[in-house]
């Protein structure tokens, strides 16, 4: 099948479009505020230029106190960061967020579906409406998924969409996380040092809560329970202190009032789940794994790992448990598979999708592949394989040498990488690095996106809102916090 | 709860106690040497003895200087036993049970340890070595003092407990050992001056000063240094003491599991031992050789704790 039966457009015309101005989240392109901002704005002018340097350098001495951070892999000397925060907020009005949250629910069910089909009957791919090869060859497929059910037919309990506001104003999706999206602790922590900074704001503005995310996480979870498990035990797995993310897992952990475990502290025995407690073993019914599948089980997986517990797959298999998210699940979020994500909407759901997706072309179409290095320097290249940012090459600001390094690499293995038209991320007010020379603050425009998370069970539940990341450094597309990315509160205002 | 989790607690509790105790020794050792002109080669030598810790630090340094002790005692990253590396441990391992311990607790162990990550000899030397201890120790208390008023006696609380009760008695055998012969052979000075003033240290060291003087007024003599730090039945930080809250810790566990209390509990014997003894009697008999068994029992005793509550095998 090629890439234009299957509606993905081949770029041509791209080469010719015009630059795109981002659009700015608070003005309009007159300067004027947006309404929805209008508030915000009052509120900061009215402030003395020195306190609103002070907040920002309060906001952080408070994560510093309360230990908020993330570690930064392969950086053993003080590698416990604290994500740079942003005071400024991001505002999201009702009306746009009740079309975000039922694009989103959308999306994510789609995903599901496709996990669940993938690893069932693969009748997508019979369909044809998603090359077999795409699926299979994916980094992320696991064949060890295949055959193991789940109750509810919940595979992506909790999926990370990151969305990127175009110059049209739209929000696009960029990228599907579902396999252990990460973030939502910073939310919740945000939005806790938000109040104490802004309380009269937020008050003022009817902000939407996002206290309720671990409840509603907890919910979905032992919704998924094996069946007969009449009061089920949840516990998140961690891969241990030096993850990245591991304050996060501490966070969730003790919001749901959950264990958090470590392979080290789990057994297997009679296709049962169990950790080792100081009064014996008890059974796990739903693991919450923030663990990649490739460590999950050492005698399916790597071997070598001693972050997972051998014999899970099997306790999996024999139904005696759940995982979330399900093995393999990372075969919908693989950015080959994304240029598909419109059509598998239409496969699964018959219905229209809501939120477009950032154009997406695949290089291992010869046609498209010719098209794009052709005008190299105007897409954004991402390994299929990576995450977090590592590989990717923006083709407006590469030098001459990193767009010939590309070039090498995508010819020598094509399949291995997506090309996106370079996307003009909005920019959004920020506060970054506090006062100038004079004590006064300075807020500079600086890219943002926005991921938020959405939760499947018995039902669909979305986080209001999410964590919007912003690129710190001047003309930087780059959100990521490995990559100099810090955060912002998100506003969702009550209607 | 998970028996990793109750091994972080009963560590998190002995690093504590061990920085805090560390803490102690130098900050009396430097005071003791303020005023006395030191008659040896190396006056900070024993304490590297007290914590039996020669080899590594022989690894680093040539001799034990007031510069290399404090380096070594204080800001080591390698000495795994260092101030630092204490205060670094207790909040690693309490990072990840936050919802078993009161807030206070961590915010007041986070901000210990970011003042530890502003820590080096410069910063030592503009703060004086007083000021620098007793902002240290005022850290300690204040943990101390939020465990005790603000944790419910749970397993939690006893696990703690036990990670304390059995690092204290550890920590004041070591002291009166080597001190008391570092001091014996200078019989010339017994009763004199400079002894009373080393064994003043030496209780210093056990914050038991005041609790001597209590008892004993100032007639400080070595008979009764062991006295209040082993045998008394009211000092927090003697032995007798330290193992009995160890012992009521194991029986709060089996009382609320439902346990019969077991006819001879886990610490019985060293008990009796302390119960019974007295200081008179065991210098008699020899000091060093009870000390080196009242180790060998802790030992075991930390043996047995970890078989029971904390082994994955």
């Amino acid at each position: 099948m090629d890439a234009q039966r299957a509606g993905i457009a081949v770029p041509g015309w791209q080469a010719e479009a015009v630059e795109l101005q981002p659009i700015n989240e608070m003005f309009d392109a007159q300067g004027r505020p947006r309404p929805e901002c209008a508030r915000v704005i009052a509120y900061l002018l009215a402030m003395d230029s020195k306190r609103l340097v002070e907040l920002g350098e309060r906001a952080h001495q408070m994560f510093q106190t309360m230990g908020v951070t993330f570690n930064v892999y392969g950086d053993h000397e003080g590698g416990e960061r604290i994500f740079p925060f942003d005071p400024i907020p991001r505002i999201i009005p009702a009306d746009v967020w009740a079309g975000l949250e039922a694009g989103l629910i959308q999306r994510a069910r789609a995903l599901n579906a496709f996990v669940a089909d993938i690893y069932g009957e693969g009748q997508i791919i019979k369909d044809g409406a998603v090359p077999r090869d795409l699926v299979i060859g994916s980094p992320q497929y696991r064949h060890a998924a295949v055959g193991i059910s789940s109750p509810c037919g919940v595979y992506v309990t909790v999926a990370g969409i990151d969305l990127v506001r175009g110059a049209d104003g739209r929000f696009h999706v960029l990228e599907d996380n579902v396999r252990t999206p990460s973030g939502v602790s910073y939310v919740i922590e945000n939005r806790r040092i938000m109040t104490r900074l802004m309380p009269e704001l937020i008050r003022g503005l009817r902000v939407r809560s996002v206290e309720n995310y671990p409840a509603y996480l907890l919910a979905s979870l032992r919704e998924l329970a094996p069946r007969g498990a009449a009061d089920p035990t949840v516990a998140l797995l961690t891969p241990g202190p030096f993850n990245s993310a591991f304050f996060e897992h501490v966070f969730l952990s003790q919001q749901m009032g959950i264990e958090l475990v470590e392979g080290r502290d789990l057994v297997c025995m009679d296709h049962k789940l169990f950790m080792k407690t100081v009064h014996g073993p008890r059974r796990i019914d739903v693991l919450y794994r923030r663990v990649d599948d490739d460590f999950l089980d050492p005698a399916v997986f790597r071997s070598d790992s001693l972050l997972g517990v051998p014999g899970l797959t099997a306790v999996l298999r024999a139904g005696n448990a759940t995982l979330a998210n399900a093995i393999g699940t990372g075969v919908a979020d693989d950015k080959g598979v994304f240029a598909y994500t419109p059509a598998m909407i239409r496969y699964y759901l018959g219905e229209e999708p809501l939120l477009p997706i950032v154009e997406t072309y695949l290089l291992r179409d010869l046609e498209v592949r010719r098209a794009v290095l052709r005008d190299l320097d105007r897409y954004v290249v991402k390994p299929t394989g990576a995450s977090g940012g590592y590989g990717v090459v923006i083709g407006p600001s590469a030098t001459d040498e990193e767009l010939a390094q590309a070039r090498k690499r995508i010819e020598a293995a094509p399949a291995d990488f997506i090309a996106q038209p370079v996307f003009p991320l909005s920019v959004h007010p920020t506060l970054t690095g506090g006062a100038g020379a004079d004590g006064k603050a300075t807020l500079v425009a600086r890219h943002v996106d926005l991921r938020p998370f959405v939760l499947l069970g018995e039902k669909p539940r979305v986080l209001a809102g999410g964590l919007t990341r912003v690129a710190l450094r001047e003309g930087s597309l780059i959100v990521n916090s490995s990559q100099g990315g810090g955060s912002k509160d998100t506003w969702v205002l009550e209607e | 709860m998970l028996r990793r989790i109750a091994g972080s607690l009963f560590w998190t509790a002995r690093y504590l106690e061990r920085a805090q105790w560390r803490a102690r020794l130098v900050d009396v050792n430097y005071h003791l040497l303020l005023e006395v002109p030191p008659r040896d080669a190396e006056p900070w030598e024993p304490l590297v003895r007290i914590t039996a810790e020669q080899e590594l630090f022989a690894t680093k340094h040539s001799h034990a200087s007031e510069a290399s002790v404090i380096d070594f005692f204080v800001f080591d990253k390698e000495n795994r036993s260092s101030i630092r590396s204490c205060i670094e441990s207790v909040r690693a391992n309490l990072s990840p049970l936050r919802h078993l311990i009161s807030s206070e607790l961590w915010l007041a162990v986070n901000r210990l340890y970011l003042e530890v990550q502003g820590w080096s000899a410069q910063a030592l030397a503009a703060a004086g070595v007083s000021a620098f201890f007793a902002d240290l120790q005022r850290h300690f208390y204040t943990i101390e003092g939020i465990i005790v008023n603000t944790m419910p006696r749970d397993l939690t609380y006893d696990l703690i407990a036990m990670g304390t009760m059995l690092e204290r008695p550890d920590n004041v055998s070591r002291l009166l050992d080597v001190k008391y012969h570092y001091l014996l052979p200078r019989l010339e000075d017994i009763g004199g001056p400079a002894d009373i003033r080393q064994w003043a240290a030496v209780l210093r060291s056990a914050s038991a000063f005041e609790a001597f003087r209590k008892v004993y007024g100032n007639a400080i003599r070595v008979n009764r240094v062991v006295e209040i730090l082993v045998f008394d039945p009211a000092f927090p930080r003697s032995m007798r003491f330290s193992i009995e809250r160890l012992a009521q810790a194991f029986a709060r566990i089996a009382l609320r599991e439902g346990e019969p209390v077991p006819e001879n509990p886990p610490c019985a014997q060293l008990l009796a031992m302390l119960h019974e003894g007295s200081a008179d009697q065991t210098i008699a008999d020899g000091l060093h050789e009870f000390l080196i068994d009242v180790e060998a029992r802790c030992a075991r005793l930390a043996d047995h704790v970890f078989d029971r509550y904390m082994s994955l095998e």
